[in-house]
């Protein structure tokens, strides 16, 4: 999946005439109210109070911070990820309720940045998930990040920003490019191919040789235990 | 009352009460961005977060408790509005009273609790105790200062004590006969509102929004939704109470504004308490103020 444009799209059939005033809307208010969660891993993310505070000032686009990923709509990566981030990023963007949307920020999560000759950094974020919107730069300013968002915010007027789609219909693409950071045996606690089997999102390549690897080992969920203090088990063993 | 005319009524009161609390979720953030000098939110920006917000593809839902917490918060407002009188209806407030209300306004809360119990996420459960210990809190003073304000009308009924005060004019006020209790239950209602320095379970630095913390797409809707009926619902217990009510609309809307961005205007100005702390001064200052209140009703 080297471009957005090769995603293949596929329209749904809806008998109701009514209905695509309705999708016009939803996606009209998608576009206007969008919660960002910052996952602040490197310098980008001193960008980003500025862009939310008086100066730049995002809420008035309908922008605002939220803290849990359940929450929110955008996953900001702000800088580079090392492997171990990677794993919490990847946790922390099958965790969140589509459609979601994934922007790097800053030239590290275009293809490594300054940490390109690094053994412990993930160059290319879009191996790992769909990006929705690279804001280039070194780091950018607020303006940048600002128009950045205004860009995905026509982008889902317009209904172009599918690219969540993709980690469900390729999922297979993903997971063989996270097995080969993380080993044969990684495992999410967020199970994509029966969400992508609930929610109808199956594509050609939502299976493969590495989602039959993932098959082989897959623990099947349980609930996490209650106990403050208790040494939580690491979802990767 | 014709049984007609009556399920209109029930039908619009909830209905009114949302909008008008949309309007106050929009003030309160422009409130919020005027003090921090920003521009704010444009003018739908609580109604495109509720559509946002219910139009996700995915909703993540934990268990049939979870999806019950929600309704249950959502229709203990919606409940309450159906007795609170706003102008030229009344719905059923004449037959349930305040003290009806006040256990409705309860039950969101508990609602939460079931909803976030089941969520099983350590940082909701740590919020939804301190929303229970704040509730504890801010009750005994609201209890008193409702207390005081029924006795001194010689009814529950808010029907009458809203009837009351407009035949007696401005004088009649509650706020100018019993200030004390005015200023007490103006404590006691921004503490209900969660908002800072009051803030202790939604913490979004410490807990991550607390009983928020797993919640969704609808789920986040519905509790939007809950906000403002909150607003809506406690500015006009407080209008109802110590301002004379409503003739007019706008007299009505104006009042409940008015009284909504006193809390909200202090609120982005401080930081926010620990529990105990919460706990101390929601004992300490508005009990005592409105316990001399009723001393001077009695």
């Amino acid at each position: 999946m080297s471009s957005i444009n090769q995603i293949p799209v596929i329209e749904a059939k809806r008998g109701n005439p009514l209905s695509k005033v309705f999708d016009e809307l939803v996606r009209f208010c998608r576009s206007r109210s969008l919660f960002i969660l910052h996952y602040c891993t490197g310098c980008g993310a001193i960008e980003l109070p500025p862009a939310m505070t008086s100066r730049f000032d995002m809420e008035r686009l309908g922008i605002q911070p939220m803290v849990s990923p359940r929450q929110a709509d955008i996953l900001l990566i702000t800088g580079y990820v090392s492997i171990k981030t990677l794993k919490r990023v990847i946790l922390t963007y099958e965790q969140m309720g589509s459609p979601k949307y994934v922007i790097g920020i800053c030239s590290c999560t275009v293809n490594g940045g300054m940490y390109w000759q690094s053994y412990a950094t993930a160059k290319k974020l879009d191996e790992y998930m769909p990006v929705d919107l690279y804001i280039a730069g070194c780091m950018p300013r607020p303006e940048a990040v600002i128009a950045g968002l205004q860009q995905l915010m026509n982008r889902i007027q317009s209904g172009e920003a599918n690219s969540w789609e993709d980690y469900f219909r390729n999922y297979d693409y993903y997971l063989g490019n996270q097995q080969k950071l993380f080993g044969d045996n990684w495992q999410t606690p967020t199970d994509i191919i029966t969400e992508a089997k609930h929610y109808n999102l199956m594509g050609e390549g939502t299976f493969g040789e590495h989602t039959r690897l993932l098959e082989q080992h897959q623990k099947p969920l349980e609930a996490l235990d209650m106990r403050l203090g208790h040494n939580l088990k690491e979802p990767t063993e | 009352m014709a049984p007609m005319e009556l399920i209109l009524e029930l039908t619009l009161m909830p209905l009114i009460a949302f909008l008008v609390g949309m309007m106050m979720v929009l003030m309160m953030r422009r409130i919020a961005a005027k003090i921090q000098r920003r521009v704010g939110p444009p003018l739908l920006q609580p109604l495109y977060d509720i559509v946002k917000l219910h139009s996700k593809r995915t909703q993540i839902s934990h268990g049939l408790i979870h999806d019950i917490g929600i309704i249950m918060a959502m229709g203990g407002y919606i409940a309450a509005e159906t007795l609170l009188p706003v102008p030229g209806m009344n719905g059923i407030a004449e037959k349930g009273g305040i003290i009806t209300l006040l256990y409705l306004m309860m039950i969101p809360s508990l609602g939460l609790a079931l909803g976030v119990g089941q969520c099983a996420n350590p940082n909701g459960s740590i919020g939804i105790a301190r929303a229970l210990t704040a509730m504890l809190a801010y009750d005994i003073p609201l209890v008193i200062v409702i207390f005081g304000v029924a006795y001194a009308a010689g009814t529950t009924n808010l029907v009458d004590i809203i009837a009351q005060q407009q035949a007696g004019g401005f004088a009649a006020w509650g706020a100018v006969e019993m200030p004390l209790l005015a200023i007490a239950g103006l404590i006691a209602m921004h503490a209900s509102l969660g908002k800072q320095p009051f803030e202790i379970y939604i913490a979004p630095a410490e807990i991550a929004t607390g009983p928020m913390v797993e919640m969704s797409g609808k789920y986040l809707g519905g509790l939007f939704v809950m906000q403002c009926f909150q607003l809506y619902t406690t500015s006009v217990l407080y209008v109802s109470l110590f301002l004379g009510g409503g003739t007019t609309w706008f007299d009505f809307l104006l009042k409940s504004f008015l009284v909504l961005a006193i809390p909200v205007s202090i609120a982005y100005l401080f930081p926010r308490y620990r529990t105990e702390d919460l706990l101390r001064l929601m004992w300490k200052w508005p009990v005592m103020l409105g316990l001399i209140g009723v001393a001077f009703v009695l």
